[in-house]
């Protein structure tokens, strides 16, 4: 049933990356009839590849394509060339996510009404509503199989390590504590088998228990006959017309050769870093300063959510691999409330690291070595952790910039990755910092660790949604203020990054996207 | 793994191959060295004609120190990262030099403080202070990333810290004993 398309067939919708937005555009818009070609600049993947094991996966899947840490954040100095910790192949990061599936908090898409605005951050509204993005949510479960009242699928039962995390946020008096919702089976379901606690569900899942593009919607894609995806295809250019209308890409085949594949719209979705870097690579005469971006918002308000990690050894055993990877989750701080000092809220995910992560993660960098840290991984199976993801404010100094001089191996200017905390970030993680001290102080814990972010997982806000064309880069539907047939629609389109792991939202901004665009085309609008 | 490995080192420009500072102490640079693990594991295997036999006891000496274990560990997964670094010297004369030289600052370091030589000094605290003072440096580096991955990512060695590793194998913990049991709370 595979299609294949001529690449001067301009019918076709051309969709830059197949993870969480890629993937379920290609399916989405394929079950509507609409015919596309998905590019992927990683490689084929599929369960065979997958291993238990942190660092092969981590080299296997991981995009390592030159790019630099900016900004003044640890990540600077400690991953220099690793700002971001996400997947080049097929399915993208969806591989690689946890699996945790929170919805947007009604308040979280009105940060600028909720706070009245921040100083030193960007801060803006989403241009559309809870209200409006609930039924696709409820469409985002159903497809992707989510633990919790909408699938009726029960939540993950509870492992050691999370019975512990969650017995010391209830001596503290937190009650929020809950094993999903998790995009992930816990009972057979859509062709899929129930979760069985492996456990490296951030390795790829072995058995395909938790959602992926990569084996649900990019093959359904295929199956209609309507979606051809290419993969180690890279894009490097959107091209456009006299008019402004984008007429197809110029992508790197497997070979490095070039070849134009024309189009009748452009999805990109190649993550927060790549989307921008794109359009800003697409700069030409009618468009100087990159496609889409007369507000001057392309790349800027990058976030990756305040986070940090916490990790104590407990007095008993925990086993934390045994089970998910994010197991459970704490919520009793992520609400607003600004008398704790901070804007926003955070979520408290229980996460495990295994042995290969631990020890390059617990001291991050070239000073992660000495005996207090031997002591602390000897007792591996006494150690919990938690990973903390709170709301990240956008600003204009966090950004993707384009090198000067440096271009990568397509021959593009590489990446640079600026971030630097907001006050409202560092207070934020230091309230987290403690309260993590309290619940772990509570269980008896010997000795409790604060780790620094991760390189980020969670990329969001460099294509920016906005009301008003001036203040970001896309509108309610994700298509482009300023070129009607060229869209976004992967995380550079949030507007703020809430207290909540990404790839629901952009499931559900995707489903509902596609439905957008199947419109338009009827309409013969694009 | 050394698939991605030599797919990174094929690429065409110049860019491609980050400097060893650019690397150093970073998550990419861990992951690198995992190539070099696989090939030497015997006790002093290879010629090492650069060194002495103190050099190479000091080196054990300082990835003992780096990442101390004293009980849990023997030498042996401390020997293979040496003698990895000790065959990549014997090829490289820069490498020699850097770690020759290494040595040597670290000695006279140990004496300025302890009238001692490095190995000499008896309390590990005092070691560890001594690695302190050059850990940014480019060899010390070097060893420790050996060891990050030598020591942590080797799964001959993982029951001894308490770590199961690969699991689908055995179809998960759902059906272990062990799963959602807590014994102590």
């Amino acid at each position: 049933m595979a299609a294949t398309f001529d690449q001067n067939d301009d019918s076709v919708v051309v969709i830059v990356g197949s993870g969480a937005g890629g993937g379920t555009m290609a399916n989405e818009l394929a079950q509507k009839g609409i015919k596309s070609v998905v590019l992927e600049a990683g490689k084929t993947l599929s369960l065979e590849d997958i291993e238990n094991d942190e660092w092969a996966m981590f080299l296997k899947i991981s995009w390592l394509d030159k790019r630099y840490s900016g900004g003044t954040w640890h990540g600077h100095i400690n991953h220099p060339n690793l700002p971001a910790w996400i997947v080049k192949g097929l399915g993208g990061s969806t591989v690689h996510w946890a699996g945790v599936s929170l919805r947007y908090q009604p308040h979280e898409f009105k940060m600028k009404t909720t706070t009245g605005g921040v100083p030193g951050a960007n801060v803006l509204d989403w241009p559309i509503s809870y209200d409006e993005l609930k039924p696709y949510y409820d469409k985002a479960e159903l497809k992707m199989g989510t633990t919790g009242d909408v699938t009726g699928m029960p939540h993950l039962p509870w492992s050691s390590d999370f019975k512990v995390l969650a017995e010391g946020a209830r001596r503290i008096g937190y009650s929020k504590l809950i094993s999903g919702p998790m995009s992930i089976n816990s009972v057979e379901r859509d062709g899929r088998p129930a979760c069985q606690q492996i456990g490296f569900c951030m390795q790829g899942c072995k058995i395909g228990a938790k959602w992926s593009t990569l084996y649900t919607e990019l093959p359904r894609a295929v199956d209609t006959g309507n979606c051809e995806i290419r993969t180690n295809c890279m894009v490097l250019q959107i091209e456009h017309d006299k008019s402004g209308k984008v007429t197809g890409v110029v992508y790197a085949d497997k070979d490095g050769k070039q070849q134009r594949q024309k189009a009748r719209a452009v999805l990109v979705a190649g993550n927060s870093i790549e989307s921008p870097r794109l359009l800003l690579n697409s700069a030409s005469s009618k468009f100087p300063d990159g496609l889409a971006n007369s507000s001057g918002q392309v790349g800027r308000n990058y976030m990756s959510h305040m986070t940090g990690g916490v990790y104590a050894v407990m007095p008993g055993k925990v086993f934390q691999n045994r089970g998910t990877q994010v197991a459970g989750i704490v919520r009793d701080e992520s609400h607003h409330d600004d008398k704790r000092g901070f804007v926003g809220g955070y979520t408290l995910e229980k996460l495990t690291l295994g042995l290969g992560f631990l020890s390059a993660f617990m001291v991050p960098g070239p000073t992660g070595w000495g005996h207090k840290l031997t002591s602390a991984l000897e007792k591996y199976d006494q150690t919990s952790g938690v990973w903390i993801c709170g709301e990240d404010l956008p600003q204009e100094i966090n950004n993707i910039e384009l090198h000067k001089t440096e271009k990568d191996q397509y021959g593009l200017p590489v990446p640079i990755v600026n971030k630097t905390d907001h006050p409202n970030d560092t207070n934020m993680r230091n309230h987290a910092y403690a309260q993590m001290g309290k619940i772990y102080d509570s269980l008896g814990a010997i000795e409790v660790w604060n780790l620094p972010a991760y390189p980020a997982s969670h990329n969001m806000g460099t294509n920016r949604m906005s009301e008003k064309a001036k203040d970001g880069v896309v509108n309610k539907w994700g298509q482009t203020h300023d070129i009607k047939n060229l869209f976004v629609s992967d995380g550079s389109q949030f507007t703020t990054s809430a207290s909540c792991n990404p790839t629901l939202t952009i499931v559900a901004l995707a489903i509902r996207q596609a439905e957008y665009v199947a419109d338009q085309m009827k309409k013969g609008a694009i | 793994m050394l698939h991605d490995l030599t797919m990174i080192a094929a690429r065409p420009s110049a860019f491609a191959t980050p400097t060893r500072r650019q690397l150093l102490g970073t998550t990419a640079f861990v992951a690198l060295t995992a190539g070099l693990l696989t090939t030497t594991m015997s006790r002093f295997a290879v010629a090492a004609a650069t060194f002495d036999d103190a050099q190479k006891m000091m080196l054990l000496r300082v990835a003992r120190d780096i990442y101390p274990h004293e009980t849990l560990l023997d030498n042996a997964p401390y020997q293979a990262v040496v003698d990895a670094i000790l065959t990549e010297a014997d090829k490289d004369e820069k490498v020699a030099k850097m770690m020759s030289d290494g040595l040597t600052d670290l000695d006279k370091r140990a004496d300025a403080v302890y009238k001692s030589k490095y190995v000499d000094v008896k309390n590990p605290l005092e070691r560890e202070g001594l690695l302190r003072q050059i850990e940014l440096t480019d060899w010390f580096q070097k060893v420790r990333g050996g060891l990050l991955f030598g020591l942590y990512n080797n799964k001959a060695l993982y029951p001894k810290f308490g770590y199961d590793g690969s699991s689908w194998e055995h179809g998960g913990w759902i059906n272990d004993p062990s799963f959602g049991k807590v014994e102590w709370l």
